[in-house]
């Protein structure tokens, strides 16, 4: 539709395609006696680069927008205005590429393969919001992001999810994380990108597959705030932890808390807080051995989680091409499989030795060992952690929104007796 | 009181520490990137030279109609009267009939120029980047048609899921600035 | 009560909804096929027509491989040429080898370019093409001359020397140029020229073979048109033979027959490349029989033609036929001389 400047290469770039490069000849074409011209090869222009930059500037100004919107002007209205906003922009213009979400995994490569080098304006992507949490709070979630937008659209009845299953669910979160960077680490694939369940929307297409998994989300999302957010979101684990420092953050009331309860239902994600009174002595007593037999088991689940991780190594090792086709080389050399396939063809063309393959494979596998290690004991430490945080009594004399958990959506606002109070008085200092 | 008093400057010390040093490292995390980063975009483009024309590129990109489509790199094209890209290649009659043509679509125009030259020229809408006739075209011509991806419709996805289809490994990233692997004029 | 059981009711839908959510999504992913391996089928079924058309008639083989085959020791094999003492000669990278008929390496000549055809003459002197001219050398590998260059366009890709003639095939300007032995050109033929009934060549890439037959005519093949030309030495088309058929009698691809040899008795030894097919026809262009087709001149037990482009690249094996009547076979895959011998009659 919008074609860019037809740039015209005549004879084309590169090919270092080393062996043939030597026997290719210039073979010239005929010479025509009658006028025919010949037509050069179009090769319509990309998307260009000054675009990136403006992405990255609209991504700077809708995070200063929302962090001023949500902590400054604290209003839920004009907040869900910028939500549609980016929804609009980041999502049905931009057509959902490239979010901080799936920039994790950029990042992730840049650091593991040297031969691959991020283009800055990701590297912004993924570390403009981090910043701005860790001023602000989960700004980027509330009104930027175009996933959670596109959720927070539908959610039509909120139910609520007992906290023991939220947390329990948000393991999946982390284990997501996990397996992304052991995936972008190891060069395999970008399994956000591959499993993003709403950017089939923003485009109208895509995968069959990945369409019903995202009507699956959507549907969830009518009662369920934000599934994907909480449960799944990949970024939205390293937010929740990055939010727990921010310098402000999001509070229901706007000066004092005076314990009326009427916000307590007001969040659809769970994350409100209520008072918590001293735990009696005999309780305290329980959860304080509870808590150091917990810290002592820790190392022990870190361990036991990475050997598990570790054992996997021949599952997770498949997500990367060169071990699939090691594989099936193996099996069609053993004999167990009849036709080929077509990366088969392609290397036994190639006439690299299948020893060579093998020991290419099994370098990678070996990286696994190491990238399972690592999952796993990072699982055993979120699971540990977790487990850690029931035995963990923190006073609380207000209701509050919890440092991690809250998205910074502003609902609970308007809920608030003192923020009413506030407004008609801001309202009559208008007038 | 003073206990407790003691606790929260000790908790907001604490917590003002980690601020600081979560700061220096996505100030460290940042600058590392910057050293690793390059300024232009990078898009997916197929090297020809490894395209094993299996058809994947039709079906497996999430656009409905594909942003893989053939390409003509006239240099290269021998002009045949038979054109094993265009005809079947059991074809009866070298004429443009659509029972000889190779094309599932009719994307390839064949035109008379002179004789016995005729030019072979791609309908890009209609072409849906099956690469019937690149198959055709590699085994048994110039292997002047090969497919490309078309940067006016790729959405340049983060992970190409073509790419991830691939057999051959055909698809890589390339600076935005030079978004295209034609294949240079060689001796077929 | 009643509103109690409707609100229980309601939970109990969504919680329904959810999980049937929930199992669709997780089906979803699993049976979702990211690395292609349900692929598209379009390569495999082109190879499958293909591999039903290149299938050969055990019968029509009249030829069969001996079991020596000469490495040529070179990375890139371009050209083979037997001489009437049956000296094979084979040119590659930037050399001719000079081999005895049983393999034994007896000369090299090393050239600063790479030689792309090669021809003996009867006089004991040998004729090279490089990209844009012919070189001659004598019996002991000295070079004798350097002819003209054809310019900036050529693609030399055959030689053919009779009595004092010499016709050089020029694929990049479509033409065949005929020189005396000293190197000064006598006329050029097969320019397109309708009053005299030249139809001109069509060279779609860099094949484009000639030779002298027995009876006096140049034959050259015109491979745009899958056929082989007949011209007098001083240019007149005579009539040509060979059609356009992926059939076994016919010539398929784009530029075929890539290369050909003259047998003793007059008929030709015709050498294809895509469907990778060796053939032999008599002195009136009749299909006569298959030397070796793509199942013999090809990896693999099944008849297979070029799958990837490495193979693509390669191909239009070039072919020579001795004194003996040996079939010579360029592999230019692996660089390697095979020796087809007629079979034994019944």
């Amino acid at each position: 539709m919008k074609r860019f400047a037809h740039t015209v290469i005549a004879i084309a770039v590169l090919l270092n395609l080393c062996a043939a490069a030597s026997a290719e000849l210039l073979f010239p074409p005929p010479e025509f006696e009658s006028d025919y011209v010949m037509p050069t090869t179009t090769t319509p222009h990309p998307h260009q680069d000054v675009y990136e930059y403006v992405d990255v500037a609209v991504l700077f100004i809708a995070l200063s927008l929302a962090s001023y919107l949500v902590l400054k002007k604290r209003s839920r209205r004009a907040t869900f205005v910028l939500m549609i906003l980016s929804l609009i922009y980041f999502g049905f213009w931009r057509k959902g590429c490239v979010c901080p979400i799936g920039a994790i995994q950029n990042v992730v490569l840049s650091i593991f393969d040297s031969t691959y080098a991020v283009p800055i304006t990701v590297s912004l992507f993924f570390l403009l919001p981090l910043a701005f949490t860790l001023f602000f709070g989960r700004v980027f979630c509330a009104a930027v992001c175009p996933l959670g937008a596109i959720q927070d659209l539908v959610l039509l009845h909120p139910v609520s999810v007992p906290y023991w299953l939220a947390a329990g669910l948000r393991a999946l979160a982390y284990l997501y994380l996990a397996l992304a960077v052991l995936f972008a680490a190891t060069g395999s694939g970008f399994l956000i990108c591959r499993y993003d369940p709403f950017v089939a929307f923003f485009r109208f297409s895509g995968n069959v597959n990945i369409l019903i998994i995202g009507v699956c989300f959507l549907l969830v999302g009518l009662f369920i705030g934000r599934p994907y957010c909480r449960f799944f979101c990949p970024y939205g684990v390293i937010l929740r932890q990055v939010s727990r420092l921010s310098k402000w953050r999001v509070t229901i009331t706007p000066d004092e808390c005076i314990q009326c309860r009427l916000c307590e239902d007001a969040c659809p994600f769970g994350a409100i807080r209520s008072p918590a009174v001293e735990w009696p002595a005999v309780e305290y007593a329980k959860a304080k051995k509870r808590l150091a037999f917990l810290i002592l088991l820790l190392p022990v689940l870190i361990v036991l989680c990475g050997w598990g991780g570790s054992r996997l190594k021949n599952v997770t090792s498949r997500m990367h091409s060169t071990v699939r086709l090691a594989e099936r080389i193996y099996l069609e050399e053993a004999g167990e499989v009849e036709d080929i396939t077509d990366p088969s063809t392609v290397f036994r063309a190639t006439g690299e030795t299948i020893e060579s393959l093998y020991e290419r494979a099994s370098i990678i596998r070996n990286k696994f060992i190491l990238g399972g290690w690592l999952l796993g004991g990072f699982m055993g430490l979120v699971i540990g952690v977790k487990l850690a945080a029931v035995s963990v009594w923190r006073k609380r004399t207000d209701y509050e929104a919890d440092r991690a958990g809250c998205i910074a959506c502003g609902r609970c606002f308007k809920y608030c007796p003192r923020e009413q109070l506030r407004l008609s008085k801001t309202k009559q200092e208008v007038c | 009181m003073a206990e407790s008093k003691d606790i929260i400057t000790r908790r907001q010390l604490l917590k003002n520490g980690c601020c600081g040093g979560c700061l220096a490292g996505l100030g460290a995390l940042g600058g590392l990137l910057a050293a690793k980063s390059r300024p232009g975009d990078t898009v997916w483009q197929i090297d020809p030279y490894k395209c094993i024309a299996c058809g994947n590129c039709e079906t497996y990109c999430v656009l409905e109609e594909s942003a893989v489509k053939c390409v003509q790199v006239y240099e290269l094209c021998g002009y045949c009267d038979y054109c094993p890209g265009f005809h079947e290649p059991g074809a009866t009659a070298l004429d443009t009939g659509a029972e000889n043509e190779l094309c599932p679509t009719g994307a390839i125009k064949r035109k008379f120029v002179e004789e016995p030259y005729f030019d072979y020229t791609i309908d890009e809408p209609l072409c849906i980047g099956c690469a019937k006739c690149v198959k055709g075209c590699a085994a048994f011509g110039n292997g002047s048609l090969f497919l490309q991806v078309r940067h006016d419709r790729c959405l340049n996805c983060n992970e190409c899921s073509i790419a991830a289809a691939c057999p051959s490994g055909a698809f890589k990233r390339v600076p935005a600035d030079k978004p295209y692997l034609l294949k240079n004029v060689e001796n077929a | 009560m009643n509103r109690l059981s409707a609100a229980a009711n309601v939970k109990i839908l969504v919680g329904v909804l959810i999980a049937l959510a929930t199992v669709s999504a997780v089906i979803s992913v699993v049976s979702l096929d990211p690395f292609g391996e349900q692929g598209s089928g379009v390569g495999r079924k082109f190879i499958d027509d293909i591999t039903e058309l290149a299938r050969i008639d055990p019968n029509l083989i009249l030829y069969e491989e001996s079991s020596v085959r000469i490495s040529t020791g070179f990375e890139q094999s371009h050209a083979i040429a037997v001489d009437s003492k049956g000296l094979i000669y084979v040119a590659g990278d930037n050399a001719v080898r000079v081999l005895a008929p049983n393999g034994d390496a007896i000369n090299r000549i090393s050239l600063s370019e790479i030689v792309r055809c090669v021809e003996p003459g009867d006089d004991g002197r040998l004729y090279l093409g490089t990209k844009d001219r012919v070189e001659v050398y004598d019996d002991k590998g000295q070079r004798i001359a350097r002819w003209e260059s054809h310019g900036l366009n050529a693609v030399l890709t055959a030689i053919a020397v009779s009595g004092d003639d010499v016709f050089v095939a020029d694929a990049g300007n479509r033409i065949v140029v005929r020189y005396d032995l000293s190197g000064k050109v006598v006329n050029r033929i097969g320019k397109k020229d309708l009053e005299r009934n030249v139809p001109g060549f069509a060279v779609p890439s860099a094949y484009f073979d000639l030779a002298v037959s027995k009876d006096g005519l140049l034959r050259v093949v015109n491979p745009g048109r899958l056929r082989v030309e007949a011209y007098t030495l001083d240019g007149d088309f005579e009539f040509s033979w060979g059609k356009s058929s992926v059939a076994v009698e016919g010539f398929c691809g784009c530029c075929n027959p890539a290369n050909f040899a003259l047998l003793p008795g007059g008929g030709f030894v015709t050498s294809e490349k895509g469907l990778a097919r060796v053939k032999v026809y008599d002195a009136e262009g009749t299909f006569v029989g298959v030397v070796a087709g793509p199942e013999q001149l090809l990896e693999g037990g099944t008849p297979y033609i070029a799958e990837v482009p490495e193979q693509h690249r390669v191909g239009g094996f070039d072919v020579a036929v001795d004194p003996e009547g040996r079939v010579l076979v360029l592999d230019r895959i692996k660089s390697v001389v095979r020796f087809y011998t007629k079979k034994k009659a019944g």
